[in-house]
């Protein structure tokens, strides 16, 4: 309760801060969505990315 | 006798006539509890003889000429008021009937509600923006240079076939691109030279990364023609069609051109000696 009075009278009361807020969150939310797909992925494909397998066939000069 | 008389029971379920409200309250649904019986002051619950005067038309002892007479009516007459009685068992005509009850799904804390309404309002925003802003960057990065394209832009120089005081032309994007390995004298001459009075003042430093070598486009800036190297007056390169001399620097001294042989985007790889030029 007293959490939902404090978002709302310090975020959304204010069209102008709600909106600012928004793109502020949609530029975090961005960087973390694709890290984490980015994570996500080569967890699901360990083993068979290039980079996992560099060292095989590249010796480091 | 008792022992043949065997009481019936029979199960019997009736239709419903009282539905339960979400408050737990009963609620007669054909019951007009809300009507008011008429009669006044004829209210219930009273004890004891009533209080107020029977009226006349009613009955009770009146004295006439011929002794006292009692009167009773079974029904009373009907003379000064009727009334319309209100109690009924019909369905009384409310003014919205069919409206359910929706106390049972109203939010027991309205500004938890809120909260709640403004986060997904908000939440649709965030994913919305994200959405068309990587959908106008995915769309930009459709007119960018794809990576083969990109590789095929590039072109590496092996350095150390190349001799001090020797000039090699390469292509690159159809034009030939001049790299002199330069000797210390040279150097010292390009970096010497009052750069500031040229006619298109630029020092040896911006125009060499690293001063060994000079890399530069062997276009003359003048119409387009390519200069020959080791020549003209200052020991540069001098372009045959219109006489332009360019120095050590690849600078222009004299003769039509307007500027400076122009340097293109190269980086030294130190791990295997190469120039990539792009």
């Amino acid at each position: 309760m007293a959490f939902a009075n404090t978002f709302y009278n310090t975020i959304a009361r204010r069209n102008s801060v709600f909106v600012t807020s928004i793109f502020a969150s949609t530029f975090g939310f961005t960087i973390a969505f694709d890290q984490g797909l980015d994570k996500f992925w080569d967890t699901w494909n360990k083993g068979k990315q290039w980079k996992d397998i560099r060292h095989k066939y590249v010796e480091e000069s | 006798m008792a022992s043949t008389f065997k009481a019936v029971k029979k199960a019997v379920t009736l239709p419903p006539t009282v539905r339960t409200l979400s408050s737990g309250v009963p609620h007669p649904t054909l019951v007009n509890l809300a009507a008011i019986g008429g009669g006044g002051h004829h209210g219930h619950g009273h004890s004891g003889p009533r209080s107020d005067v029977q009226p006349k038309w009613s009955g009770g002892v009146t004295r006439t000429s011929s002794g006292l007479v009692s009167k009773t009516f079974v029904t009373s007459p009907v003379n000064t008021f009727s009334q319309q009685r209100y109690i009924h068992t019909s369905t009384s005509a409310k003014d919205a009937p069919n409206v359910p009850d929706f106390s049972g799904y109203r939010a027991s804390s309205p500004s938890n509600n809120r909260a709640l309404q403004y986060f997904m309002v908000g939440s649709l925003g965030i994913l919305s923006a994200s959405v068309a802003k990587s959908t106008v960057t995915e769309f930009l990065g459709t007119m960018a240079a794809s990576a083969d394209v990109l590789a095929m832009a590039k072109v590496e120089v092996d350095l150390s076939s190349i001799p001090e005081g020797k000039n090699v032309i390469i292509k690159w994007r159809g034009k030939p691109v001049f790299i002199r390995h330069r000797t210390p004298d040279e150097i010292q001459e390009a970096k010497s030279t009052n750069w500031k009075t040229l006619r298109d003042p630029e020092s040896d430093d911006a125009r060499a990364k690293n001063p060994e070598w000079l890399v530069m486009l062997g276009v003359c800036t003048h119409l387009g023609c390519v200069p020959i190297g080791e020549a003209g007056d200052f020991g540069g390169w001098f372009c045959p069609c219109h006489g332009s001399h360019y120095d050590i620097s690849g600078r222009i001294r004299k003769g039509p051109a307007p500027l400076n042989l122009e340097v293109p985007q190269y980086e030294f790889s130190e791990v295997d000696g190469k120039l990539i030029i792009g």
